[in-house]
């Protein structure tokens, strides 16, 4: 197989991988304070609030990604009058999906800690918001790291959908370099290559923090 | 707000609508026939004692997880274009492969699953290594697994609809062509949103039914 087309390229491919990593970072960090929003919501006192989480967590993750950003570009601008550019577009729709699934494994990363320490907390005082500050979340975080990084591997896989409404992150980016060279074969195995290594760091960072971080049960 | 919805759009383009449902749930069950097929292999192989199949499986598992399901699809249907495969098969061996990371990954755990002692006592009371297997890991694997299985298969056919990329004209390519015709994006994305629910929903209650009441109930542990 001959990579020299990658190589000819290699500046404007190295770009585009370049705004992919920049992507993803965007949406892991969106999509982890939006879903831990969420996740918080899903369990409010009040009844509305809970219902209304409950409501978007289950439409979200009934709808394949795709769909979801789609709707942000195309159809969201009818109903609330403003256009995104197409790079807004999927982060906002990437966030928004995966805020969803993130949510429930906030959930159940909290309750994973012991009812008896939130009694305990507030026995001793503190408040509601204190005891979620300095009990509950502390260990549920910790406990949550494998499932996130689980999204979080997820998320940068994908930012490739992004290419789908027209932004030249890596995937799009190699479509329009085979479009003028027409070199599939050599192309893609580079496409993959390149998100084999990103997505395999960021697991291997995830078994990392976990290993240093996770409580033992 | 200025839009002014027409739901009759839907029952307009009721026959097109139909036919992408059709094929969409004809690339999941495809694509979840290979996943499972590949996916039981490979988490059995990497549970394997012998050391070959355990370090193929285990490149086969990271490979295909690491590199996104689009990605997959264009493998086979750009990259291999001399193949010359149709659209709708590159969708199912795409999304087959891709899943089929996920199913070893879930083999895995449930074989896993199954204390060791249940394996030693099936040895020590004479049982051979196959029959073990047979009577003892799989049965309460099975219900281990369950679970993650149905959201696996709702999963992939969310995914299923990546196959519209690469010209496949399954639900959400249709949404886009009924888009095309008529400007009416939001209802043609709601409608098809609402037919992944009742998809993903049925797959997955069916499935969690038919395993949970097919197998055993694990047994005890002391």
């Amino acid at each position: 197989m001959d990579l020299s087309v990658v190589g000819r390229n290699l500046p404007y491919l190295a770009a585009a991988f370049a705004l992919t990593l920049q992507t993803a970072a965007l949406v892991i960090a969106g999509g982890t304070v939006t879903g831990l929003l969420l996740g918080l919501a899903r369990d409010a006192g009040l009844s509305a609030v809970r219902g209304a989480a409950a409501l978007y967590i289950g439409l979200i993750r009934g709808t394949p990604l795709l769909v979801v950003v789609f709707v942000v570009y195309f159809a969201l601008p009818a109903l609330i009058g403003h256009r995104f550019t197409a790079y807004q577009a999927a982060v906002v729709g990437f966030i928004a999906f995966i805020a969803a699934y993130i949510a429930e494994d906030v959930r159940s990363g909290m309750r994973s800690v012991p009812r008896g320490q939130i009694e305990a907390g507030l026995a001793s005082g503190l408040a509601r918001g204190q005891v979620l500050r300095l009990v509950v979340l502390p260990q549920a975080i910790r406990r949550m790291i494998p499932a996130l990084f689980n999204q979080f591997v997820r998320l940068l896989k994908f930012t490739s959908v992004a290419s789908v409404i027209g932004v030249t992150e890596l995937t799009g980016a190699t479509l329009a370099v085979n479009a003028r060279e027409f070199k599939p074969l050599p192309l893609l195995t580079a496409l993959a290559l390149a998100y084999f290594l990103a997505c395999y760091a960021l697991s291997l960072l995830g078994r990392w923090l976990n290993r240093r971080y996770a409580i033992a049960s | 707000m200025t839009y002014s919805f027409d739901w009759g759009v839907l029952w307009r383009y009721r026959e097109q609508l139909v036919g992408g449902f059709s094929l969409t749930l004809a690339l999941s069950v495809l694509g979840l026939a290979g996943a499972l097929g590949v996916g039981v292999l490979a988490g059995a192989s990497a549970e394997s004692e012998r050391r070959w199949p355990r370090g193929i499986a285990a490149a086969y598992i990271e490979i295909a997880r690491n590199v996104p399901l689009l990605v997959h699809l264009y493998f086979w249907y750009l990259g291999l274009t001399a193949l010359r495969l149709p659209a709708f098969w590159c969708g199912v061996l795409g999304l087959g492969l891709y899943s089929g990371a996920y199913v070893a990954e879930i083999v895995r755990s449930g074989l896993q699953g199954v204390p060791a002692g249940q394996r030693a006592a099936g040895l020590a009371s004479g049982l051979s290594r196959r029959q073990i297997l047979r009577h003892i890991v799989y049965p309460q694997a099975l219900r281990i697994v369950a679970p993650s299985l149905a959201g696996l298969f709702s999963q992939l056919i969310k995914d299923s609809s990546l196959a519209s990329v690469i010209s496949v004209a399954e639900l959400t390519f249709v949404a886009g062509a009924i888009e095309g015709d008529t400007f009416r994006t939001f209802e043609a994305y709601i409608g098809i949103t609402v037919l992944y629910l009742v998809a993903v929903t049925a797959i997955s209650q069916i499935t969690l039914w038919t395993l949970r009441s097919r197998i055993v109930e694990p047994a005890m542990q002391y």
